[in-house]
This record gives structure tokens, sequence and C-alpha cells, in this order.
């Protein structure tokens, strides 16, 4: 989506358009009002003497509201308009706009102001993929009302559009003759009404009208306690505050709240399109997030629990205890063109879920969600041995059993080429890729922990402890790649090893998965430049037989998978290495003014000089906004240890100083301190940069030396 | 029995407690149309403790569709969430309680999940 685009929206209502507020989609064209995956407006024009609008500026208010500033005709160098325009739009339940005509001249005038109306009521699947409609169209005119509606079978979705002043409305939009005296201003509010999204319950108002504040206290207001209730941060690298805040902000705008969790929020995966549930990037992002906004796991862990696979349903990829992948309610959906109602086929979600169960506890000390979820997350811990293992050797596979509209890639790196050996072949399935092993084996620890300490059934906790142990034995053996010393991405159906060097052996370190004697070895590779790049690891290793470095999962930079690995070198004790990822990743935030995108390239730093961003069509992205903030608490080496937090700082040349005070959690609130080293290569007036500069001039220092 | 509405009923009565349900607590009222009548399941739920009765009673929730669509749903044929979002079930209330609910439908019949069809576990032998 090119960024010259404007986007506002509230929960999963946003509207996209050009710089003038206007909307003139295609099928194929991503602007429009869009609700619950439908677009309700795929044509929005504002016309003055039927002449089209040019826009001064735009300001974008909230990330609900914008204004557009407007003068009468075509893009000119020099504008000498005697009118202008305003535009102030508010999402929710549809839009608000108020429209605003100033009359600068000193004679009256008289206008036709037009606004021409439609919509194509296409599914995001259908904007995504081009697919033509089956049902039929209708508008109709109704009082004072314009009503412009879809119709197959028994589905259907309307907008409703009216104004309130007087105006003609007639089947493709509403006119407006206006007389404004010299100096005088003109003004009417227009109604856009998503009728009927989802669930068949109709409204004939949006949420927000015109002064009308107290009505929106849930997002305008709510950043503020947000932002107020997170931990402060000082640094005197200045950046790292505007990064922080700039997460903060975006994660309040992903904040997505499902209609049965009385107005709490979860994270959704990002932004606009994928404000929508997912299990595995609402966890993810909920795990990156604990130190700073706890309730956002809480949040995650009750609404996927109370959607958890309770059947097998093969075209869903459903089993009971399986923890869903995405919720859609778009009329693909509706009639079963796609599976998402809710799809489920992930097959890290659900060990992942009882990971952030148990963190959540860690953190927060609130053992009455593990009481409240045990049967959730016994559920979670027996879907790994009952459905996950297709090859009943002790392993979690994946394999769709939805052929036609299922994914084959079940693990985050869900692309088609993502899982290779070193030549670039593809293996066929089911596949066991690595880091799922290490995932099971953490929910199993983490399971133990839970069942001893909270559940009380210490029988369960050694089963479980003994099974992760069986798993831990087998893992080492069977997909270490002895020659190469890491381990394969997954292992085929042979057994043999799927032997890519890959980012995945970040996760295992994580996971704690890992023998310790192996740990090292694998530090080195995702600190080798085959892995790292400078910025930080790509996805795929230099010389492998898929290796691109704008391929999107076989070379790009992922944020998100670098703070994973940052907090699994963390966990292996490499403080050093982990500090030299979190700087690459904030320095690359830094030239993305604070917004880390899903991925960016892997050219290696060296040659690039800046972070090359990879095209993408949401952003913010869920799991990248949460990074920086992951990346604080490996800096600062933050781990609740019993009530307490140890902090244990190792920061990155460049970062002399950084403290996060009241860091909400089982103790209360805590600061923590780092110190560092600042001795990097400054030159006057330069940006400071992290990590980079002193590594570079310690490697030329060492080449003069030899 | 040839009325997979009742047989599903009748099953979940006879269960008593159902640990999917044991956070969720209100009355759901089913309103079922058709043959000319509307007939009223109440399903209340207490920390998971599962009660059905025809008695009228005061609803948190309620649940219309057809009886027709019902017994697919009841016999694992027909999607509740995909119908709901066709229009073809109306709900009113907490809409909490019938999320939860809706997962005791069965999921579609099937012949192949014993016999190690791709997609499905083996076990260890």
């Amino acid at each position: 989506m090119s960024d010259d685009l404007v986007k506002i929206l509230e929960g999963n209502t946003f509207v996209v358009s050009d710089e003038r507020g206007d909307i003139e989609a295609s099928l194929t064209d991503p602007t429009g009002l869009f609700s619950f995956d439908t677009r309700f407006l795929s044509k929005w024009v504002l016309t003055v003497d039927g002449q089209r609008l040019n826009a001064l500026s735009t300001d974008d208010l909230q990330y609900f509201e914008t204004r557009f500033f407007l003068v009468p005709g075509t893009g000119t160098v020099y504008i000498d308009a005697k009118l202008s325009v305003i535009r102030q739009r508010a999402v929710g339940d549809g839009f608000h706009e108020e429209l605003t005509l100033l009359n600068h001249d000193e004679t009256a005038v008289d206008l036709e102001v037009r606004v021409e109306a439609a919509s194509d009521f296409a599914d995001l699947f259908e904007v995504k993929d081009a697919l033509q409609k089956k049902g039929a169209y209708y508008s109709r005119v109704e009082e004072d009302r314009l009503v412009l509606g879809y119709e197959r079978e028994t589905f259907s979705r309307e907008t409703w559009i009216a104004a309130t002043s007087p105006c003609k409305v007639d089947e493709s939009g509403l006119t407006f003759r206006v007389h404004i005296e010299p100096h005088g201003e003109w003004t009417t509010d227009l109604h856009v009404v998503t009728a009927n999204a989802a669930w068949g319950e109709t409204r004939d108002r949006p949420k927000y009208e015109r002064h009308a504040k107290a009505a929106r206290p849930n997002l305008e207001y709510g950043l503020e306690k947000w932002l107020d209730d997170a931990p402060k941060l000082q640094s005197d690298w200045e950046w790292l505050k505007m990064i922080y805040t700039r997460s903060l902000v975006d994660l309040a705008a992903l904040r997505f709240a499902p209609m049965t969790s009385g107005g709490r929020s979860l994270p959704a995966a990002g932004l606009p399109w994928f404000m929508t549930m997912f299990g595995r990037d609402s966890i993810f992002t909920s795990l990156q997030a604990l130190p700073f906004t706890p309730e956002l796991a809480a949040t995650t862990l009750r609404e996927l629990g109370e959607r958890q696979g309770s059947r097998c349903d093969d075209f869903r990829d459903e089993d009971p205890g399986r923890i869903l992948h995405e919720m859609r309610y778009g009329e693909m959906t509706a009639f079963e063109e796609r599976p998402h109602s809710p799809y489920f086929g992930s097959v890290d979600a659900t060990p992942l879920y009882v990971v952030l169960l148990d963190e959540y506890e860690r953190w927060t000390g609130d053992a009455k969600l593990v009481r409240e979820l045990e049967y959730e997350a016994r559920a979670a811990l027996a879907w790994i041995d009952d459905y996950a293992d297709l090859m009943g050797d002790g392993y979690i596979w994946y394999q769709r059993r939805n052929e036609k509209t299922g994914l084959e890639n079940q693990c985050w790196k869900d692309s088609w080429d993502s899982i290779s050996y070193h030549d670039g072949t593809l293996p066929g399935f089911p596949r066991a890729t690595c880091e799922l092993q290490g995932y099971a084996y953490d929910a199993k620890m983490r399971g133990a922990r839970m069942a001893r300490l909270i559940w009380k059934d210490p029988a369960f906790a050694d089963k479980l402890e003994k099974q992760a142990a069986d798993l831990k034995r087998r893992f080492n053996r069977d997909f270490w790649v002895e020659e190469g010393g890491y381990f394969a991405i997954a292992r085929d159906t042979d057994g043999r090893k799927v032997d890519a060097l890959s980012s995945n052996i970040g996760h295992l370190l994580w996971s704690g998965i890992v023998d310790k004697s192996k740990a090292k070895s694998l530090a080195r590779h995702l600190m080798s430049s085959r892995l790292y790049s400078g910025w930080g690891v790509h996805t795929l290793a230099e010389g492998e037989g898929r290796y691109n470095p704008i391929g999107y999962h076989v070379g790009t930079v992922w944020p998100f998978d670098n703070s994973i690995a940052a907090w699994g070198l963390r966990r292996y004790g490499f403080k050093e290495e982990a500090a030299r990822i979190a700087a690459g990743i904030l320095d690359a935030a830094n030239f993305f003014a604070g917004r880390l995108p899903e991925a960016f390239g892997g050219y290696p730093r060296a040659i690039t000089k800046y972070p090359v961003q990879y095209p993408t069509s949401c952003s913010p992205q869920a799991w990248s906004t949460g990074t920086p903030l992951l990346l604080l608490r490996t800096m600062l080496g933050l781990e609740p240890i019993g009530e307490h937090l140890v902090v244990d700082p190792a920061l990155p040349q460049g970062i002399g100083r950084l403290e996060l005070l009241d860091i909400p959690g089982r103790w209360g609130r805590v600061d923590a301190f780092g110190r560092g080293r600042v001795d990097v290569d400054k030159k006057p007036r330069a940006r400071q940069q992290l990590g980079v500069l002193g590594y570079e001039k310690r490697a030329r220092n060492r080449a003069r030396k030899s | 029995m040839s009325d997979p509405t009742k047989q599903f009923f009748a099953d979940l009565a006879a269960r008593g407690h159902v640990p999917l349900l044991k956070s969720s607590s209100g009355t759901l009222r089913f309103d079922l149309a058709g043959g000319g009548r509307t007939a009223h399941w109440y399903v209340t739920i207490e920390k998971g403790d599962v009660s059905v009765s025809h008695d009228t009673a005061e609803a948190d929730c309620v649940v219309r569709s057809g009886k027709e669509l019902f017994d697919r749903m009841a016999a694992g044929t027909a999607n509740a969430t995909s119908a709901a979002l066709r229009g073809l079930v109306a709900t009113e209330g907490d809409l909490r309680l019938i999320i939860q609910f809706q997962r005791l439908f069965p999921g579609p019949p099937r012949t192949c999940a014993d016999r190690g069809e791709a997609g499905y576990a083996r076990r260890p032998t």
C-alpha cells in the first residue's frame, strides 16, 4: 500500500482514502470503508460545482480521526482559491464526516456540492485475490437516506448514508444546493453507517458525531491513560525514547476488543488488514509486551481460550485443544469459500498459548487466571501429543487437511518456499520444523511448573517433565547437523534433516531445548556474516540454495524474529551477542522513524548503509511493534525470579544509560537501571549509531594490526 | 433417533457437567422455527453445570434459527459461525454464551480420522 494513502481506524472498521479524502476503488484496489472484513464504500467522491478538489494538507488528529484541507480545482503550482473545503472524518460503526465550505470572497456564492457514493461490498479476500461477486446489488432512496445494499441468499450487508442539511438524495449520491454569504461558511454532517456488519444487529448512526467528545472515551482518552500506565524510559541515546513512545502508541492503535471481551483488548496482527484475532501474532506480541502492558496477555489468553478448538473439522483444520489461527467475518467466510470461521491452521499457537500463560503468571503473579484456564492449558498440552504428532514419533508435525484453502506452511514462516534443504529443494509433507519442537518442549516445562505450583498436580508435572526431557534428548540427536554445528530447519518424513541454516535456531535458544554444549555454536552462527547483516539476523543464511536478501522468509530480516533470538541468547548467557542484535534492530528502527516494518532486506549493512524496506501491506505490524519492547527487556536482562524482578543489564555500544521506571509485576512497580559503554565513533553532528561503528572500528583496528 | 436436535439436547442434559463451559454462567434460549411452529429450548449453565428444559425462563442470550438448520448443526453438517455470518442464526443478548456454546456442536462426520489419513496423528505402535 502506498504511503500517501490516508488510513484511519477503530477496531476492525477502517477507512483508506486518498489525500483528498476521496475513495475510488477498483475491485483489487485496497481503498474504501471496511468493517468486519467487508468493504462498505468503494466510492466516496466530493465535488463542488462538478469540480474535484485538491489537497492542501492532511492532518492526522488521531488514528481514528483525520482532517483534510482542500481547495477546488486541479493541482497547479499556484492556488488562489476563493473557497476552501474542510472534511473532518472520524471512524466508528462507519464514519462521521463534517463537511465545511468557507467562502473567502467579498461576494456571496451559490454552489452545488455533490458526494458520489457506491459500494462493491467486496470481502477482504476478494480484494486480495481479485474475485468476482456472486450476489446482487441494490440501492434505494429512503426518505432522506441513501441505502446501498448487497444480497446473496440470506447474506446481506447495507451502507446507510444521510446528511444533517437538506439535500437531494438519488441512488448514487447526495446533492446540496449551497448559498454562502461573503466570508461566510456552510457546514453539514455526513453519516455513513455500516448498518449490518456481521451478526445481524442493525445500527442507524455512526459511533461519533459532531462535538460528541463524551462519546469517544475508549480510544482517544484511553491513549493517555495507556501511555501513563506504561513504564517510563530514560536514556542518553535519545532516539530510544522516540522508538519506545512510537511502539506504545502503535500498540494502542493495534488493540482490538473482540465482541465478547467486555471491552478488554488484545493485540491484533497488523493495521489495517489484519485487525482481527490471530493466534500466533496475538500471543507473540503479548509476550513481547508483558513487562509493559501485561493486560494484553490476559485478554489474549482468555479470548483465544474461549475459542479453543473442540472438535475435528477438516475444512477448518480444527482439533480439540487447538488454538485458532485467524478469525474473519466476510462473505467468503460466511459461505465457507474460506475457512476462517475461525481457521485453526497454525501449529505453533497451541504450545505458545501454554508458554504465554506461564510467562504471564511469572510476571504478574495472577495465579487466578492460571487456575481459570487450567482446562484450556491442559487441552493445549494434550493436543501436542494427541493431534500434532502426525508421524507418531514424538515430534510436532503439520500437514493441512483443507487441501483447497488451508495453509500449507503452518509455522510462522508460512510462505511456500520458506522450508528448504541446503540445496534449495523443498521437503514434502508433513513437516516438522525445528522451532516447533522447541515450543513444545517449553510448553511442557512450563506446563509442569504450573501443574506443580498452581494446579497442585505433581503427577502431571512429573509426566510433563519426563516427556520434555525425552523430547530434548531426541531433538538434540535427530535435528543436529553435525558437520555444520547447528540445528536443521526441519525434519522430513524419512527422518532426514532438512539441513538449511536459518534464523529458527534463535527460537530454539529461546525455548531452552538446546543442550548447553551446543549453544555456543548456535550463538556463533547467529552472529556470523552468513546470518547477521549488521542490522539483524536474516531468516535464511547466505549460501543456502534459496537465500535471497529480499525473499520474504528466505533472506529478509524480521525484527520480531530478532527479538526472540536476543531473548534466546540471553537465556543461554550470551549477553554481548544479545546486545548486538538489539543495537542493530533499534538502529534500523531509527531509520524507520521508530516504526519497524514487518521485514526489511537482508543486505549487509556495510553495503546499503540503511535498512531497505520490504514492500508490505500492513503498518504498523503487531510483533514488529512489540520488538523494541522485548529488546528493552533483553538489554536490561529483566527476569522474574520468584517474587522479584532480577535486573542484569548488558547494553550495546552507544547506549551509556538506560532506565526503565515503574515496571509493573507481582512485585508492584520497580525500576531497572543499566549502564554501558558509549565509545562509538561519533563524528561531529553525525547521527550516533548503535553498535556497528564501534564494532567496525574494532574490526578495522584488528585489520591494521595484523 | 431421527431428530438430531432432540438427541443433541438429550445428550447435553445427560452430561450434566461440561468442562468446556466451566467459565460460563447464564441461560440460553433457542427459538427453532419449523413445521409452522417454534420450539423453545432453554439451556441453563452454571459454571459448566448444564440443565435443559422447555420451561419459560429469563434468557441472557436468545438464539433464533430454523429447526432444519439446527438439526444440521446438531449433526455436525452445518457450522454455526458461518451460518450466523450468512444471516441464518440471529442472536440477541450475551454473545459470549453462544460463542462458548456452539463449541459443543460436533464436527462434520468423518470416516478417515482413525485410519491415519494425511493430517491426522499416527499413534506410536
